[in-house]
């Protein structure tokens, strides 16, 4: 127990660091996080426009999609927030030039350390870019109690979703030093897969996306079940429910990995 | 002019190294055109073709797209910018050489070596995994090379341009992150310009943007005929000329500002 507080204790001493830091160029910090904002809010809008010229897609009409979009954008910028210390780009630059070492030799929690040392208040940009699109989408869906209840949840499940995915992919950096592609493939390909309705894709894809990285059941089909929409796959029913069993799972397996991967770390001696 | 074609040559060759960088790079690029396609093939659902696009050709539309990327440097390009912050521009400045045609020069020969192992590259891929359309005859090619090359120097002119901004600001960072994502959503890269209400394509066309991708894009497909593919590939000089003569007096006056701190 106490250790927990004093890991508590830590966490928030290294984040108010950085916030602190981050705010000591504020005009340069606020133009970084219009940037990004504007960059997303761009990125939705010719998507919109098109969308719109098509009327909808795979049978989704746009606001339907931006549900989707909604959730997905806003979960990977919080993700992208609390997580940031894990991004593979960053972390292989960690291991390869050796300050990992430098943190392992400290003597508190090194996942604390990690989760700790890049929070970028920038990605509240994106955040707010997809809370704004995601709340003009929730003013459409026709509630029920719930449907309330369980959108916190989905939006908790695909955070730690990405996150277990930034995990995995820093993790794999022991082995190989560099950030290797294919976890950007998984991550920033990832997000923007699974920010359309997911049957679109050819069945290879899907599949992969089903049984491999289950990508689809944390948020496909709970907007599907949010939307009223039948399956258009056919998977049994209670696959609605697998949001938070795929999030907590993956976030698990990614832990235990991380854990493996210390044990084994051997420097590379920079 | 034969200093030129060094410093291309050298980064030509500067690039060619990264092989492993560039062989990711080229996967990522790969999955994304995937994604891209599958995304307008649903768009297209029944529709044979779309503003005068075929299912055919917007496919090979998702690969030009990538193709881009790495010939462009379109998602990061930072090299002046971080010249000017470790001072090294003092040199460079120093050197009885045009600052403009030096980086212009470094950045042609980094194109070419991308276009070999990124562009071209990602261009065979998708012909043996999808069904794609190719350029009719010798004077489309031709004229897609001279289109290509205008693109990449249009494109530099507005990097270069961004990247002035590290004269007058401790961290251009976020400038450029802002400057690059415009040039994706008004370049005609995410998609193309033609599915576009007319409103937001006049938009586009007051700025240097679809001369970066779109206008490269449309010849290829072949999209562009007579007078409005002269308009084109005119518009395309036009602007390599305007952002040379703005980077020119925006260097004049950053240079002005430079204060290099010791040695």
């Amino acid at each position: 127990m106490r250790a927990l507080l004093r890991a508590i204790d830590l966490y928030r001493r290294l984040i108010r660091v950085q916030i602190q830091s981050q705010l000591v160029y504020r005009a340069s910090f606020l133009f970084d996080l219009l940037a990004v904002c504007l960059g997303h809010v761009g990125e939705f809008g010719t998507l919109a426009l098109v969308l719109q010229q098509f009327e909808g897609i795979g049978g989704w009409a746009l606001v339907e999609v931006a549900l989707l979009y909604g959730i997905v954008s806003t979960a990977f910028g919080v993700m992208d927030l609390f997580f940031g210390g894990f991004d593979p780009g960053g972390f292989g630059q960690l291991v390869r030039r050796g300050s990992f070492d430098q943190l392992l030799l400290r003597p508190v929690s090194i996942t604390v350390q990690v989760l700790g040392s890049k929070f970028w208040l920038r990605r509240l940009g994106r955040i707010s870019q997809g809370a704004v699109i995601l709340a003009i989408a929730l003013a459409h869906v026709r509630w029920t109690v719930v449907k309330a209840l369980y959108l916190p949840v989905v939006f908790v499940s695909v955070v730690l979703f990405f996150g277990a995915l930034f995990i995995m992919g820093a993790t794999v950096t022991f082995w190989t030093i560099e950030s290797i592609e294919a976890v950007n493939i998984l991550t920033y390909g990832g997000s923007e897969m699974m920010s359309y309705p997911m049957h679109i894709y050819s069945q290879g894809l899907r599949r992969f996306f089903t049984y491999i990285v289950p990508a689809i059941f944390v948020p496909y089909y709970p907007a599907l079940f949010i939307l009223d929409k039948p399956d258009p796959l056919g998977m049994p029913s209670f696959a609605v429910l697998l949001s938070p069993v795929v999030g907590v799972g993956m976030m698990a397996i990614a832990l235990a990995f991380w854990r493996f991967g210390i044990r084994y770390y051997a420097s590379t001696g920079t | 002019m034969r200093l030129f074609w060094k410093l291309a040559r050298q980064s030509f060759r500067l690039q060619l190294t990264y092989r492993a960088a560039n062989l990711a790079g080229l996967a990522t690029n790969f999955f994304f055109g995937l994604l891209r396609a599958a995304v307008l093939v649903a768009l297209y659902d029944t529709r044979p073709s779309v503003a005068g696009i075929s299912l055919r050709a917007v496919i090979t539309y998702t690969g030009l797209s990538q193709a881009t990327i790495a010939c462009l440097s379109f998602f990061r390009w930072t090299l002046v910018m971080d010249s000017v912050y470790s001072g090294e521009i003092a040199a460079d400045l120093l050197k009885p050489t045009d600052y403009f045609f030096s980086w212009l020069a470094r950045d042609l020969g980094r194109a070419a070596a991308s276009f070999l192992m990124r562009a071209a590259t990602i261009m065979v891929a998708y012909a043996i995994f999808f069904d794609i359309t190719v350029p009719q005859n010798v004077w489309q090619w031709l004229l897609l090379a001279l289109s290509l090359l205008l693109s990449v120097m249009v494109s530099f002119g507005w990097r270069f341009l961004v990247n002035l901004a590290a004269f007058w600001t401790p961290d251009a960072r976020g400038i450029q992150r802002f400057a690059f994502g415009m040039s994706w959503f008004l370049s005609g890269f995410l998609m193309p310009l033609r599915f576009f209400p007319e409103w937001f394509i006049q938009l586009c066309k007051l700025t240097p943007f679809p001369s970066m991708v779109n206008t490269t894009i449309e010849v290829y497909l072949g999209v562009l005929t007579g007078p409005e593919l002269a308009r084109a590939l005119l518009t395309q000089m036009v602007w390599i000329v305007i952002l040379y003569l703005l980077s020119k007096l925006v260097l004049r006056a950053g240079v002005r500002r430079l204060v290099i701190q010791g040695g």
